[in-house]
């Protein structure tokens, strides 16, 4: 029911009543559906914020967006092989890749959009070439960039993908618009990565997160005061080949999906960022993946 | 199979940690490049959601008391719905205080309320008679807390303290605000007990009683108590109004304790004075409407209208405008302010008492606050965001002047005596006040 596109940042957003006192927002961003809850009954507050959080949204898709020819990730591509001085969010961004990759020992890597050349997760039984995903490592790993902020340089071949934190960024910069102005109880919801400022006077946010179970989606209702959680995982992105299942969470180590991972996990941080890498992570370990949570002490809700 | 990665481990044990630092940085420093103001990061704990308003005013009357109030108020609300604010307001306040006896064209001489001859003071021909020692401190602190009862109930419970050192008083009050048609309608009840008790220097003077004599009697209370009832609806998108009534009734010493009223012969002389007489009860009735209405992101505007009416007489009107315009990059704001004010007279009120002819109520007040007048007040206000502190997303920085404008509007027969004296001098009055919100 999305219904607003969302490369229009100026068209009227609508302010629709959820019940009692409760007012959303909604808008298409980075190609989810993406809300604004606020407990308020004033709607053209309610309607401020929606359009604060949705340009926000928006300004970030546009600048980072891989299937834009006008992002800034398409102007790295199109400079590969040479040095370039990026702008300070873009290095903050590339900072933060960084120290991602160095704390995950290269599970996490910005630079994994490559595999995508090989791996299409469409349901079918099209496992590519070990070959083929071979020659796409050389192409692989944070380590081969140079990177000095805000000096950077791309190797020819290679890609940059903002994707993983894309999202999970856009909510925290939505969200510290919003909590700077001041707003009613807030949720930010940008397909399924949220965070709140406080609940709203009678309880806690009811977030219904979605969870692919064995063959039926499955809503869980979590309870959300205030912080962030975010998601990953999708069960229906994977491929399947004499009863093996690929699932789409690729090691960028070794080319390869990561065996056993979660279908999905659900992190809670006090930031979006911060819970969306936590529950990235957590997929990477594969197995492990709970037991990184543990370790890591934070509210969790593993699906294996 | 070769899908054997060997899933590793973070290097470190405890990954979240450095992951948190790492978010911080990466957002911090979003915050910092100040595409919007506020670093707004992980949840500090305590003070996460504290809210701070604080303020400091300067008023001044033109020629007469001078004030400084630093004020401030702090609030939490609680992640299940509750809601704790405290308040506190320092009030200093010194210079010259009109003692209510009327403008003579001679000399006039007045002892100190507590009868210490150092004390005593006299007023200048054709000058308006005050106590040029008034002096006084005052502290007051709030708190208020609201708590959900059901999801569309609200309580409220407060209290209030106040201390000067001639008066105490404490107020309580409780109130319910019950939400319905989909919470566009909350309909508000309240109570409130106010008790204060008044130690006046030298003692409470007798109402009506000859100045000269200093009949004076020890501490003297009032109380009271007061109700009211109001109903707040979404109209559109854009407009609010709020609509509600009140009533309250003090009883007791109502009297103001320093102030006297000057005894005039049929030639205008002063032949003395009396304090003042003031019945011992009161009760007052008010109707208030407000209407603010968005009609921009950028521009907002809140009408509201007084009605009060006692029974000593004073009929009051109040209107008031408040205009807010954010200005382009919606980090500062300006807010002009218009309030046009209006009073009757009390019945009782009279500039002096005629010697052949006393007041038939047998009350009688020179305040001039009980007197017929109306008044203008012009306010600007001009507001700044900041980056905020710590944790907090943002601050307000805000400067307000306003400057009021008092007439006197009925204006009684004299007798000959006192022609060319200005017995109705008004008041103007600036106030100065910077804030700053966190």
């Amino acid at each position: 029911m999305a219904a607003s596109a969302g490369n229009a940042p100026d068209e009227a957003l609508e302010v629709e009543a959820r019940g009692e006192h409760l007012l959303a927002v909604r808008f298409t961003a980075m190609a989810s559906p993406c809300e604004v809850l606020l407990s308020s009954t004033d709607r053209s507050a309610a309607l401020a914020m929606g359009t604060l959080a949705a340009r926000e949204a928006q300004r970030i898709e546009k600048k980072f967006s891989r299937y834009r020819d006008d992002s800034v990730t398409a102007w790295i591509h199109e400079n590969r092989g040479a040095r370039i001085e990026v702008d300070e969010e873009t290095a903050s961004l590339i900072d933060f890749a960084s120290r991602c990759f160095e704390l995950s020992d290269g599970l996490f890597d910005i630079t994994s959009g490559v595999l995508r050349r090989a791996w299409k997760f469409d349901g079918s039984d099209r496992v590519p070439e070990p070959d083929s995903i071979r020659s796409l490592l050389p192409l692989l790993g944070f380590d081969k960039l140079e990177w000095r902020s805000p000096h950077l340089m791309l190797p020819s071949g290679m890609e940059l993908d903002f994707g993983g934190i894309g999202k999970e960024y856009a909510v925290d910069r939505a969200y510290d618009l919003l909590a700077s102005a001041r707003a009613a109880p807030f949720l930010i919801n940008f397909g399924g990565d949220l965070r709140a400022n406080r609940p709203p006077p009678h309880g806690p946010w009811q977030v219904g997160i979605e969870r692919p179970d064995a063959d039926r989606e499955a809503t869980m209702i979590l309870d959300l005061e205030h912080g962030a959680l975010a998601t990953s995982g999708d069960s229906r992105r994977y491929l399947l080949k004499d009863g093996v299942r690929y699932g789409h969470i690729l090691d960028p180590r070794t080319g390869w999906p990561v065996p056993d991972a979660p279908r999905s996990v659900t992190v809670a941080a006090s930031s979006c960022t911060e819970a969306g890498l936590l529950s990235t992570l957590a997929l990477l370990q594969g197995a492990r993946g709970r037991e990184f949570l543990e370790e890591q002490g934070v509210r969790f809700w593993l699906l294996s | 199979m070769q899908l054997k990665p060997g899933a590793r481990r973070p290097k470190a044990a405890n990954a979240r940690r450095q992951l948190m630092a790492a978010s911080c940085a990466l957002l911090g420093a979003a915050g910092a490049r100040g595409q919007q103001s506020g670093t707004a990061p992980a949840d500090s704990g305590l003070l996460e959601d504290w809210s701070v308003d604080s303020a400091l005013a300067y008023y001044h009357e033109n020629g007469r008391i001078r004030a400084i109030e630093p004020v401030v108020d702090v609030s939490k609300v609680f992640a299940d719905g509750q809601a704790l604010n405290l308040n506190a307001t320092f009030d200093s306040l010194s210079g010259s205080s009109p003692n209510g006896a009327l403008t003579s064209h001679t000399a006039q001489t007045f002892s100190s309320p507590s009868g210490k001859a150092s004390h005593s003071y006299i007023t200048a021909p054709g000058q308006l008679p005050v106590d040029p020692h008034y002096q006084d401190e005052r502290i007051a602190v709030g708190a208020n807390w609201t708590l959900p009862v059901t999801r569309v109930d609200q309580l409220s419970v407060g209290a209030k303290l106040s201390d000067e050192h001639d008066f105490f008083s404490v107020t309580v009050n409780a109130s319910i605000a019950h939400d319905f048609n989909e919470k566009n309608t909350t309909l508000s009840f309240g109570i409130s007990n106010e008790y204060d008790s008044l130690s006046p220097i030298g003692g409470a003077p007798v109402p009506g009683s000859d100045y000269a004599l200093l009949e004076k009697t020890g501490g003297k209370t009032k109380d009271g108590v007061g109700a009211l009832l109001g109903v707040t609806q979404v109209m559109t998108r854009i407009w609010l109004t709020e609509f509600n009534i009140s009533v309250d009734r003090f009883k007791g010493y109502l009297n103001d304790p320093y102030k006297i009223t000057s005894i005039i012969d049929s030639a205008g002389n002063t032949t003395g004075y009396e304090f003042e007489s003031r019945p011992d009860q009161r009760t007052r009735k008010s109707a208030y409407w407000e209407n603010r209405v968005g009609w921009s992101e950028q521009f907002s505007t809140a009408l509201s209208l007084r009605y009060m009416s006692d029974d000593w007489g004073i009929r009051s009107d109040t209107a008031q405008l408040h205009v807010r315009w954010s200005l382009s990059d919606r980090h500062r704001y300006i807010e002009p302010t218009l309030r046009w004010y209006r009073q009757t007279a009390a019945d009782f009120y009279t500039p002096f008492i005629l010697s052949t002819q006393q007041p038939a109520t047998g009350y009688e007040s020179a305040d001039s606050r009980l007197g017929a007048f109306h008044a203008l007040t012009y306010g600007l206000k001009y507001a700044q965001k900041l980056p905020g502190l710590g944790s907090r997303p943002e601050s307000e920085f805000s400067v307000r002047a306003e400057y009021y404008q008092q007439t006197f509007d009925e204006r009684m027969a004299v007798p000959a005596g006192l022609s060319g004296l200005d017995l109705y001098p008004g008041l103007k009055a600036v106030l100065v006040q910077v804030g700053w919100r966190f």
